[in-house]
């Protein structure tokens, strides 16, 4: 033991220091080239159940065999939250070089990212659907859309016939299984994945909010229209509502992620409102009942279903050679392989010119997709709140703070009038 | 503690051990001088032996913490946001809004509590099951590594194994839901408990170290203190009262200021388990109210302010600690 009080004071405080110390970053780039014209680039990538290290090793292989010369080194994100990781990484000097389905908001603006032109962009349908101040700074490879998933033995119990078409049927049929039993809504959120909690929100913001404006969240930027709003605050009346009747499971509230998708798997309830990458998973490791799938219904039955358009490659402004790490970003992007790889595991709509999905893909997967092209014909297809990405994107971290507010509203302990006031209150901070 | 002497049967107070040992080495032993350390080791080298062997630690800390310090106070004097150049130079603004900053000042109160738990949990909890394994045999060996696992687990994997335990439809709810419960608490969904829930798992991992620290504690009491307390008529609680407890005030100085400044430091737990919530900030710390401003928010400037003052508040707490039970440790 020490004895000595001013050394152990001293040594106290240098503890003190040591814990509450921060790093700093200094700038710079992780690419390096080596011998022979070899280039060795970071890429940051993610890992999910369906995405896991082998799928991610086998496309980075396909993609490298393609452009000689790359030799590529692997970063996953500890999270979901590659964005997020990604930030922790620029501030310590270590920004990848290459970045897959990465929110390019803030990088775009402050010149962290190289931007594509339109020759590189010329295979992708939709080559401008996420543009900042006229420029692409993403690949807008796949849509991803969020849907209904539900149980049809659980409706078939319930004496349901049809999936919903209007909001006033959606209550009905949930009236309907909570009268058998059954619990209507599998939602999810605990611990680092509050974000799986904003899949009902994102429905009713798209029917009651992005429908009738489409550009709601440009007006919210230059202040024409705020959170506490009647559109908005409708919409997250709707939600709360939900949970009041008890047709969302509050119990479900503290799963994760993949044990909330586990639950709905384990028939814990009747509908699961989830991305479109569910329906990868659905097919390949088929739950004991026929998987149905609906677009959440607006209340005059319009379509109004919340996508999302990007997800692909981003290529720091900073990588020592920015023409290779683009060639090998679109080489990893527009591989066949790749792509079909991308879609099994994920099931992701693919927007590349001439691309037609394996014909082995599953019938949720299809369903999905026939209700995402439907939503495109019928002029359907509206963002997908916190999820925006481009000019008219939530400010950064706020799609965090939605979540964590979602979680009151969800467990009764905000109302919907108090949400909106949170997210003005959250906007502010967030652009202050 | 002063040296003891022991006392013969006739009263007299024998020589010191080490007396007893010089007069019986034999006289052929080499003399004491060849025992001694070579000069090039003599810890008395000059002062610019003293500088050779401290010089890379000294640099280690200086560019690991001591500069990364300095810079983080610089820029809690600014509104640093990587995304949106120029840095401006703001001074003292960003310290005096954490005052008004509902967020940060949640953080604190929350961080409060958390610390308040830990210390309170990890001390009584890790002297008593201390008390239970200061004893001999193989058992107590065993129990012994079983309590000190936790600390050699990373805070991530705790988490994630209590997670799962916790987790509404867990573990624990199952457990209690067979026992008849019908809706067992929301350990970690419901905002009433899940900052308890919390402290809980931070308490439990830091468990082991204090056992440890308590043991060493316990075993360095000489048994004479035990025995002549048992002596003169005391019960088991009177010599702990009298004698164990007095004794082990070096231990309760370590443990006491360790988990004050685990408690202030939580991160990893609430991370992996609440992710700050449920709800906005219910759980959030600190430490995770800087980690969100800097790299969630871009308001690196902000965060550092953050981080300024919780150096000041831990460096402030430790020292008030320390000093307070050191001189518990003078007066025992």
């Amino acid at each position: 033991m020490m004895r000595n009080p001013i050394l152990t004071r001293t040594a106290a405080l240098a503890g003190a220091l040591l814990l509450a110390g921060c790093t700093a970053g200094s700038s710079g780039t992780s690419a390096s080239k080596g011998d022979g014209d070899k280039v060795t680039l970071t890429f940051l990538t993610f890992e999910t159940p369906n995405l896991d290290a082998k799928y991610w090793d086998a496309a980075i292989d396909r993609a490298s065999a393609k452009v000689p010369g790359v030799t590529i080194k692997k970063l996953v994100s500890p999270s979901a939250d590659r964005t997020g990781y990604a930030k922790q990484l620029d501030s310590t000097g270590q920004f990848p070089d290459v970045m897959i389905g990465l929110n390019p908001a803030g990088f775009a603006e402050a010149g962290k990212l190289s931007p594509w032109t339109d020759k590189e962009l010329a295979t992708y349908g939709n080559p401008r659907a996420n543009t900042y101040d006229g420029k692409v700074y993403q690949l807008p490879y796949a849509a991803q859309t969020t849907l209904v998933y539900y149980n049809k033995k659980d409706f078939a119990a319930a004496g349901i016939d049809t999936p919903p078409q209007t909001y006033r049927e959606l209550l009905d049929d949930s009236a309907k299984l909570k009268k058998k039993g059954i619990n209507p809504f599998v939602v999810g959120g605990g611990g680092k994945d509050s974000w799986a909690d904003m899949f009902p929100l994102i429905c009713t913001v798209a029917t009651d909010v992005y429908k009738k404006t489409p550009d709601w969240l440009s007006q919210r930027a230059k202040g024409k229209v705020k959170f506490t709003d009647p559109a908005f605050v409708a919409a997250a009346q709707k939600v709360a509502g939900l949970a009041d009747k008890g047709y969302i499971d509050r119990a479900g509230l503290s799963r994760s992620y993949a044990d909330t998708e586990q639950a709905f798997r384990d028939g814990k309830g009747a509908m699961y409102p989830m991305g479109s990458w569910f329906s990868a998973s659905a097919d390949t490791k088929k739950p004991d009942f026929d998987t149905g799938v609906f677009a959440w219904p607006t209340d005059q039955g319009a379509p109004a279903l919340p996508g999302v358009l990007g997800g692909g490659m981003t290529v720091s402004s900073k990588a020592s050679d920015v023409p290779l790490a683009k060639k090998w970003a679109k080489a990893f992007m527009e591989d066949q392989k790749n792509l079909d790889a991308a879609v099994k595991a994920d099931g992701l709509i693919i927007d590349i010119k001439g691309y037609s999905p394996p014909s082995t893909m599953g019938p949720v997967y299809k369903k999905t997709v026939a209700a995402y092209r439907q939503a495109q014909k019928d002029d359907g297809i509206v963002n997908s709140f916190s999820q925006e990405t481009g000019d008219g994107s939530l400010p950064p971290g706020l799609a965090d703070k939605a979540a964590a507010g979602v979680q009151n509203l969800l467990g009764g302990r905000m109302t919907a009038r108090q949400f909106g006031a949170y997210m003005d209150e959250q906007w502010d901070k967030a652009t202050r | 503690m002063r040296i003891r002497t022991l006392t013969r049967p006739d009263g007299s107070a024998a020589a010191p051990e080490a007396k007893d040992t010089a007069a019986v080495r034999p006289q052929h032993t080499p003399a004491r001088r060849s025992s001694r350390p070579s000069r090039r080791f003599r810890p008395n080298g000059g002062p610019g032996r003293f500088a050779l062997f401290a010089a890379p630690g000294l640099l280690a800390y200086l560019a690991l913490v001591l500069v990364p310090i300095g810079m983080t106070a610089g820029y809690s004097l600014t509104n640093k946001n990587p995304f949106n150049p120029p840095t401006r130079w703001v001074g003292l603004s960003n310290l005096t809004s954490l005052f008004s900053d509902d967020d940060f000042l949640k953080a604190l109160q929350n961080t409060v509590v958390i610390t308040v738990i830990v210390t309170l949990v990890t001390n009584a909890g890790g002297l008593a099951i201390a008390l239970l394994l200061d004893r001999r045999g193989w058992l107590y060996n065993a129990l012994r590594s079983v309590f000190f696992v936790p600390v050699v687990l990373s805070a991530v994997v705790v988490s994630v194994i209590w997670q799962a335990i916790l987790v509404d439809d867990g573990l624990l709810n199952s457990m209690l839901r067979q026992l008849g419960v019908s809706h067992p608490p929301g350990w970690l969904s419901d905002p009433s408990l899940a900052l308890y829930t919390v402290s809980w798992v931070i308490a439990w991992q830091g468990l082991g170290f204090c056992v440890v620290i308590y043991l060493a504690g316990l075993q360095g009491i000489p048994q004479e203190l035990h025995e002549a307390a048992a002596i003169d008529g005391c019960g088991p609680l009177m010599r702990f009262r009298h004698v164990t407890w007095p004794m082990l005030a070096p231990a309760v100085t370590i443990n006491t200021v360790m988990s004050l400044i685990g408690g202030f430091k939580a991160y990893d737990q609430i991370q992996v388990l609440t992710n700050g919530g449920p709800g906005p900030g219910t759980t959030s710390t600190l430490a995770f109210q800087v980690i969100q401003t800097a790299f969630n928010g871009n308001h690196v400037g902000y965060a550092s302010a953050m981080a300024v003052a919780m150096l000041i508040l831990v460096a402030t707490v430790s020292v008030i600690a320390l000093g307070w039970l050191q001189k518990r440790e003078v007066s025992a």
